[in-house]
């Protein structure tokens, strides 16, 4: 069982290597398409901004492979910037299309007043499930109101149907993550919270071995 | 290099360096700085067969070979014999309010429960955070003390002979402030004088090391009139006729019989505490008040010691230009010995920063010796000894440097 | 408003966490990943760790110990200390690193925080201000570990780095810092009234309270904390508890 992370020259991935090894999984930073393709689970990481996202990813030819993998319905999670670009379009530095895997856009968060909300939204906040059921799904466990990491401007606006929780910010509600079959993204960085985000990865490692 | 080099002051040939710590082997021992001659050979720190400073041996010993309960205990039956129990003075402790004398009044007061009175010896020209650590030492250290300011006239002529005679600025207050411990003690018929460290663990003979109490040689006379200020003797001083001998009354040592008669006994703390100077630093900033430099020390990569007076970075600059080393090199071989720094951190600090010239007070300097910046560099040129010292390129180097980037390395 | 941080600061020289006072000392306190591990275990939000003797010798000496931290500590890693070029910065966040703080290099070119911010994005950096006050209600800006001063004012220099695209700002007192006296809630107060990026108050915390008074008067957004920790005065727990007993929302 084999879990790749893909490399495309973003963010820091040495923490998200070392989580998913940490929850036991067998885990390889990769941009081969074969690789990808044959691995029973893929992570999508990324930090910054969503255009230079997408042209790395494009640089390396990763489109594609990425599409195909997400076909098969094996476990996908997108990570921060890597959940954004899940979705159709972002807005940073001008509209630029993403994979399209999920129906949404990517917005600046919006917030009322610019001194006490301040952006980058860096801060720990709570994920809130409403009414929508976490068991079977990565964040199967975790509590209600668990706090996460999060350090971001953007956010992603999926149709309702997507939203896997919510969190609150500047009294916005904004999708902090998000599922479609098997693919999920996580606006936060579970790999960045703790024990509570550990658990989001035991989660993922739990279906990947299930498939 | 097949001629040897001429060594001033009777200094060593050839330049060495501790192989633990970065002193030099030319760094001179303390010595009775009244009897400072012009020219006189310098007695200097001790080097073993391994080529270890006898400072950096003293340490080790201190490390492992010392009992200090024991030496605790000494120091509660030393001050159970001096204690007053009739609210007097009992125990004079000179100082600045430096992170070692602010440690040695406030531990002495409020953890063995001596009465001290503390007295300092006023620096040439108080640098602002000088005057403020001092005080502090009263106001948060909860401490007594008394200043005392020599005649202005008097000490700045003799700091301006000590200067051109011996390159020595420091010379005349060095005399003071050792005088002003047991003179003070005379006075308010205190038996008992506390200094923090003793000077021995810089590299003196192991043998000072031993002993708690001071050479009452430092700070005592047999005859007044020959004590040297700057080189001249306290009876020419007054033969060319602009001082009398009332003039000399801070300087006058308190003769040795009186004080055997009186009981007077000189201690140091540092024999019966382990002594580390940057713990000292802690300490006073967490129960006197004592605040850093703002700014990094001239001379050197610190912010804690030796910051109270205007004049200090021209005693270590004279040091630079006779020995060869500098404020940053006795700040990084003590942070080694105590294991702040490694030797190779010690040698690219000294590297860095010991030469720096002092230049914040440098104009408040030649104004206090009354020397024009002429008259300085001529004299500072002057006691460059040749073993130590080349000129290269236009521009005087060091030949050996602790981190072997001298011109002879 | 935000739930605080409480960030752990971790003062590092070779391979010991020291402690200084106005960032002045080498106290050896403990072993940088034990404690890192430790206060990460007792719920701590964030590590930052200071190379403290970056300024001294002219290098920067992390990544092997953020490389340890990595393994077991799965929170947010902030990194400074001789931080000076676009490659120290690459190599800091691939040894796992989430943030660098920048000081001195960024008073001597202001210009390498828009550049690492366009690489790295604002996320990754955090502007490190050292401020000393100098009366009047002003503070001046230093350098290379509260060592050399450089004339200029610290709100000036914070609204500054906010344009030129730093994420946060990790503002330490050289004042306060390590005397345990509480915060210098003043210099909080004037920096958080001009910028908009989250800041992080470093520099004075003796106990709870001080934490609770400075976020009850200035708008802050972390808190990074080191001789209440280092020297066990407090624990993690009790600190969050203090907060949230006088309605302060953190992490729990």
């Amino acid at each position: 069982m084999k879990i790749a992370i893909i490399d495309f020259d973003i963010g820091n991935v040495r923490s998200i290597l070392s989580a998913f090894e940490n929850q036991g999984a067998n885990v390889c930073l990769t941009n081969d398409k074969n690789e990808i393709l044959e691995s029973n689970g893929v992570i999508l990481p990324g930090v910054g901004a969503f255009s230079h996202g997408m042209d790395s990813l494009n640089k390396y030819g990763l489109i594609e492979v990425i599409k195909e993998y997400t076909e098969s319905n094996r476990p996908f999670m997108g990570i921060c910037l890597g959940m954004q670009m899940l979705f159709e379009e972002g807005d940073e530095f001008g509209k630029t299309k993403g994979l399209g895997l999920i129906p949404g856009r990517v917005v600046k968060l919006p917030t009322k007043d610019s001194q006490n909300e301040k952006l980058p939204h860096v801060s720990w906040n709570e994920l809130n499930s409403k009414d929508i059921q976490w068991s079977g799904t990565v964040l199967e466990g975790v509590k209600e109101a668990s706090d996460m990491y999060f350090v971001h401007s953007y956010v992603a606006e999926p149709d309702n149907t997507y939203i896997l929780s919510t969190t609150e910010y500047s009294s916005y509600n904004f999708c902090s993550s998000v599922k479609l079959g098997n693919i999920y993204g996580c606006q936060f960085h579970p790999e960045k919270s703790g024990k509570n985000g550990l658990k989001i990865v035991k989660n993922f490692i739990r279906m990947c071995e299930n498939e | 290099m097949s001629d040897k080099l001429e060594a001033y002051y009777g200094l060593p040939n050839e330049v060495k360096f501790c192989k633990k710590c970065v002193i030099s082997n030319q760094r001179p021992s303390s010595t009775i700085e009244f009897k400072s001659e012009i020219g006189e050979k310098k007695k200097v720190i001790n080097f073993n067969e391994e080529g270890v400073c006898s400072a950096c041996v003293y340490h080790a010993e201190k490390e492992t070979g010392i009992d200090w309960n024991d030496r605790d205990g000494k120091l509660r039956e030393l001050l159970a014999k001096f204690r007053s129990d009739d609210g007097s003075y009992d125990v004079i402790v000179p100082g600045s309010g430096g992170k070692d004398s602010a440690f040695t009044a406030h531990v002495l007061k409020y953890k063995y429960g001596m009465n001290p009175l503390t007295v300092t010896w006023a620096p040439h020209l108080y640098t602002s955070i000088g005057w403020e650590n001092m005080q502090e030492w009263m106001h948060t250290g909860g401490l007594d003390n008394i200043l005392y300011t020599p005649n202005g006239i008097l000490h700045k002529e003799m700091t301006k002979n000590a200067f051109h005679n011996l390159l020595h600025p420091f010379q005349p207050f060095i005399v003071g402030q050792r005088i002003i411990g047991p003179a003070m003690a005379k006075k308010f018929g205190v038996k008992l004088v506390m200094y923090g460290e003793n000077q021995a663990e810089y590299g003196n003979s192991i043998e000072e090391n031993t002993n708690p109490i001071m050479n009452m040689d430092f700070f005592s006379s047999e005859d007044a009139l020959s004590m040297k200020f700057g080189g001249v003797s306290m009876q020419e001083y007054i033969g060319a006729g602009k001082y009398t001998k009332d003039d000399f009354a801070p300087y006058i040592a308190p003769e040795k019989q009186d004080l055997i008669a009186t009981g007077v006994e000189v201690h140091y703390l540092g024999y019966y505490l382990k002594w580390d100077p940057q713990e000292c630093y802690y300490y006073s900033v967490d129960n006197t008040g004592f605040q850093a430099n703002p700014v990094r020390t001239e001379g050197t990569y610190s912010k804690y010691s030796s910051i109270d007076d205007k004049i200090d970075p021209f005693h270590y600059l004279t040091t630079l230009i006779k020995f060869g080393i500098g404020r940053c090199t006795y700040d990084a071989a003590q942070e080694v010995r105590n294991d702040k720094i490694t030797r190779d951190e010690a040698a690219y600090l000294v590297d860095k920063y010991d030469t720096e010239f002092p230049d914040i007070y440098f104009k408040e300097f030649l104004e206090y010796i009354d020397t024009t910046e002429d008259e300085f560099w001529s004299t500072i040129d002057k006691h460059r000894s040749p073993h130590i010292w080349k000129k290269a390129g236009g521009e005087w180097k060091l030949r050996h440097t602790v981190a072997k980037t001298g011109v002879d390395d | 408003m935000n739930k605080i941080r409480v960030i752990a600061r971790v003062d590092v020289k070779n391979e010991f966490v020291i402690k200084g006072i106005h960032l002045e000392g080498l106290r050896k306190v403990g072993n940088p990943n034990e404690m890192a591990l430790d206060y990460y275990n007792n719920e701590i939000d964030e590590i930052i760790f200071m190379d403290a003797v970056a300024a001294y010798y002219d290098r920067n000496s992390l990544s092997e110990l953020i490389r340890k931290a990595c393994v077991n500590v799965f929170i947010p890693i902030t990194v400074g200390g001789g931080i000076r070029t676009i490659d120290d910065i690459k190599n800091t966040l691939k040894s796992g690193a989430d943030k660098v703080a920048i000081n001195t290099k960024a008073v001597q070119d202001p210009d390498f925080i828009s550049q690492s911010k366009k690489i790295f994005g604002s996320q990754c950096i955090v502007s490190s201000i050292e401020a000393k006050a100098i009366g009047g209600g002003k503070w001046e800006v230093y350098t290379d570990n509260g060592r050399e001063p450089t004339g200029k004012d610290v709100i000036e220099w914070a609204k500054y780095v906010e344009e030129l695209g730093a994420g946060e700002i990790l503002l330490t007192s050289i004042d306060k810092e390590g005397t345990k006296k509480g915060f210098d809630v003043e210099l909080y107060q004037s920096v958080a009234s001009i910028v908009s990026i989250p800041i992080i108050a470093s520099g004075g915390m003796g106990k709870s309270d001080d934490a609770v008074q400075l976020i009850k008067r200035a708008n802050v957004d972390a808190i990074a904390i080191a001789s209440v920790l280092h020297y066990k005065l407090e624990s993690i727990q009790k600190i969050k508890d203090t907060l949230v007993r006088n309605q302060i929302k953190v992490r729990l």
